[in-house]
């Protein structure tokens, strides 16, 4: 009996989106306003990352994207890169990565350019 | 589609992932069974020890193709998710991490399994071998490997966790077949006492490196009830600590009581052992799953913010729902007042609010129910109240409950036909469990009143509540919404552990020799009593 309810609560529980790789700071920083059109980008987060493996869209105000090169990793945690031609508008970076302990994780970061 | 099979995909990959570590603890165990524990000795008989390592060799073979076929899964899975994410061809996934790491740990199994049906000389010296590769690959893939700083002493503590782990509680399957191929009691005796002593000693290294580990992971006293990783460390311990009062229990009995009298109850009490262990694996692999609490200091819920949600309120039994849409232009209307926000100060909709009303009204009358169960359950204990026996009707009550307001939208009180009802998966699952539920209520009845305790269909009721309460336990976990989904966990995981505690309860109480079952006849239906109050008290908003 409280399998039943228990198989219907975790049927019920969270949304899917697993993962434990967390953004803990980016430049741009979330909800930011910033001066364009050339943009550096900076993404650190809480572990190791596989930035051979991991990916970042930058989504347009018009709803493109476009995946953005990743410079060569300096640092084990952070991924680095450029967004050039911006004009202004509101923008999001979409970005799927991959933990070296083998979890994917992704988030947004969205951001507006003055 | 592509976003839900990933989904499906990554749900997968935790349920393999947990498979995983399973099965690689009780290779561990295995290995240190066959080759220490189970060691010929003239304190045992030659023949009934020869059975004894026949089985457990067997077994050790089982648990290393058992690996090597969920590997091998889990890399299929894990690689399709990173080719579908990532946008990558199989080429740039064979150079990962996991992937390095995990074809290590599927070609180790093959060999052991090899190994185990060869030369046993071979065998001693190849099978450890073969344990540090297989413990090296699989540390690769935890948190420990991924961190920034402190890395050697962070991997150090999880390799001696990982390997007492295995020690121990993969062990227990294997002493749990062995007193049964055992004929004689001097044998039985000889194996429980040494594998006693090696699970005194990896006792102690579990919890000093799982106490160091969880200090470095959870880094406060807050984050233990206000981040998901705390709760799930939590309801590791509590359940570590079962085992512990088990594991106590067998040690007072192989102390104070003679050979013949102790061994029917010891048998009994291991198998409680591994079905407790196996959940606290599965809650270590949905750890893994997740950020640890120091990572989330600034989404970490404040006690204030848990006695909001948790402080108890009478229950919610009536479908208030509050207007959605200005009922003059039909536009949906704006957050009702200033209170109704969510943890993160966000205002709440009308339609959130709704939702919310009808899940937590859903709730509170099934743990309205759920309370009864084990109230009569209690009573039916004492032996003074017969009819209380009959509790497993209102497991009835329940199926006709969800059937009834599951899905309001459908037959028989909504406006969808049965057909257009049954199509809907969700709708077809809810049916299912009604369906269970009438099942479990004529199966416990038929055990309860015809006292067919040995029949193996008795095992089935408290094999499902322990199995409930393990998947509660080992489901994936949100990054999004982190507090409101740590609030979550909160509510979902205690159900998790005591439905576990019932289950394994109830089948000490049906496997215990009769003079034995007093104290776990009490457990179980106060669990039940505890997951109603739960439930009654169960909170979205």
């Amino acid at each position: 009996m409280p399998a039943i309810f228990l198989l219907l609560l975790v049927a019920s529980a969270t949304q899917i989106c697993w993962a434990h790789a967390i953004l803990m700071e980016s430049s741009p920083r979330i909800n930011s306003t910033i001066s364009g059109p050339d943009v550096d980008i900076t993404l650190r987060f809480n572990v190791r990352i596989d930035g051979g493996r991991s990916r970042v869209l930058l989504v347009a105000p018009d709803g493109t994207s476009s995946a953005l090169t990743l410079s060569k990793q300096d640092k084990p945690d952070i991924l680095q890169m450029r967004a050039s031609g911006l004009k202004p508008g509101p923008y999001k970076l979409q970005w799927k990565v991959l933990a070296s302990d083998g979890h994917m994780s992704n988030g947004d970061v969205p951001f507006t350019v003055k | 589609m592509l976003v839900k099979l990933v989904d499906l995909f990554s749900f997968l990959s935790v349920v393999l992932r947990a498979g995983t570590l399973v099965f690689q603890s009780v290779l561990l165990g295995g290995v240190l069974f066959v080759l220490w524990t189970a060691r010929s000795s003239p304190a045992a008989s030659e023949e009934s020890i020869a059975r004894v390592r026949a089985s457990s060799w067997k077994l050790l073979r089982l648990s290393a193709v058992g690996l090597a076929i969920v590997q091998l899964l889990y890399l299929y899975v894990d690689s399709a998710v990173l080719m579908a994410s990532a946008d990558i061809g199989f080429s740039g996934v064979v150079g990962a991490n996991f992937f390095i790491s995990g074809s290590i740990v599927l070609v180790a199994a093959l060999f052991t399994a090899i190994v185990a049906s060869g030369n046993k000389k071979v065998a001693s010296w190849a099978l450890p071998v073969l344990t540090v590769v297989i413990m090296a690959a699989s540390v690769m893939t935890n948190h420990a490997a991924s961190r920034l700083e402190g890395r050697p002493l962070l991997i150090t503590l999880s390799s001696i966790h990982e390997l007492a782990t295995g020690f121990w509680i993969g062990g227990l399957p294997f002493l749990v077949l062995g007193l049964y191929r055992a004929k004689d009691i001097d044998t039985r005796w000889y194996i429980t006492e040494r594998f006693s002593r090696m699970a005194l000693f990896s006792v102690g290294a579990l919890a000093i490196s799982g106490l160091i580990l969880s200090v470095i992971y959870i880094g406060s006293w807050g984050a233990i009830l206000g981040t998901a990783y705390g709760i799930m460390v939590l309801a590791k311990v509590t359940m570590l600590g079962a085992l512990l009062i088990l594991g106590g229990v067998n040690f007072l009995l192989l102390r104070d009581y003679p050979k013949d009298q102790v061994m029917p109850r010891l048998r009994r009490l291991i198998e409680a052992e591994v079905g407790i262990g196996i959940t606290v694996i599965l809650t270590a692999a949905s750890l893994t799953s997740q950020p640890p609490a120091v990572d989330q200091v600034s989404e970490t819920v404040t006690p204030a913010q848990v006695w909001h949600r948790f402080k108890p309120e009478p229950p919610r039994l009536a479908y208030n729902f509050i207007p959605e849409t200005d009922a003059a232009t039909g536009k949906p209307l704006p957050p009702p007042n200033a209170t109704a926000v969510n943890i993160d100060g966000v205002p709440l909709t009308p339609r959130f609010i709704n939702n919310t009303i009808e899940s937590e009204s859903n709730h509170h009358w099934m743990g309205l129910v759920v309370l009864a169960m084990g109230l009569l359950a209690l009573l039916a204990r004492t032996g003074k109240v017969r009819w209380a026996e009959y509790w497993p009707l209102l497991l009835i009550g329940i199926a006709v409950f969800i059937v009834l307001f599951a899905d309001t939208e459908c037959w028989p009180i909504g406006w969808k036909s049965v057909g257009a009802c049954f199509a809907d998966p969700e709708v077809f699952q809810h049916r299912m469990a009604a369906l269970v539920c009438v099942g479990f209520a004529v199966f416990e009845l038929r055990v309860r009143k015809q006292k067919k305790e040995n029949d193996p269909w008795a095992m089935v009721f408290p094999l499902m509540c322990a199995l409930g309460g393990a998947v509660l336990l080992t489901h994936q976990h949100a990054i999004s919404n982190v507090k409101e989904n740590s609030l979550v966990e909160l509510s979902h995981v205690p159900m998790g552990v005591i439905a576990v505690f019932a289950g394994w309860a109830r089948w000490l109480e049906l496997r215990l020799p009769e003079e034995n079952r007093a104290i776990p006849s009490w457990i179980w239906p106060m669990c039940f009593v505890l997951i109603g109050a739960g439930l009654l008290n169960y909170r979205e908003m």
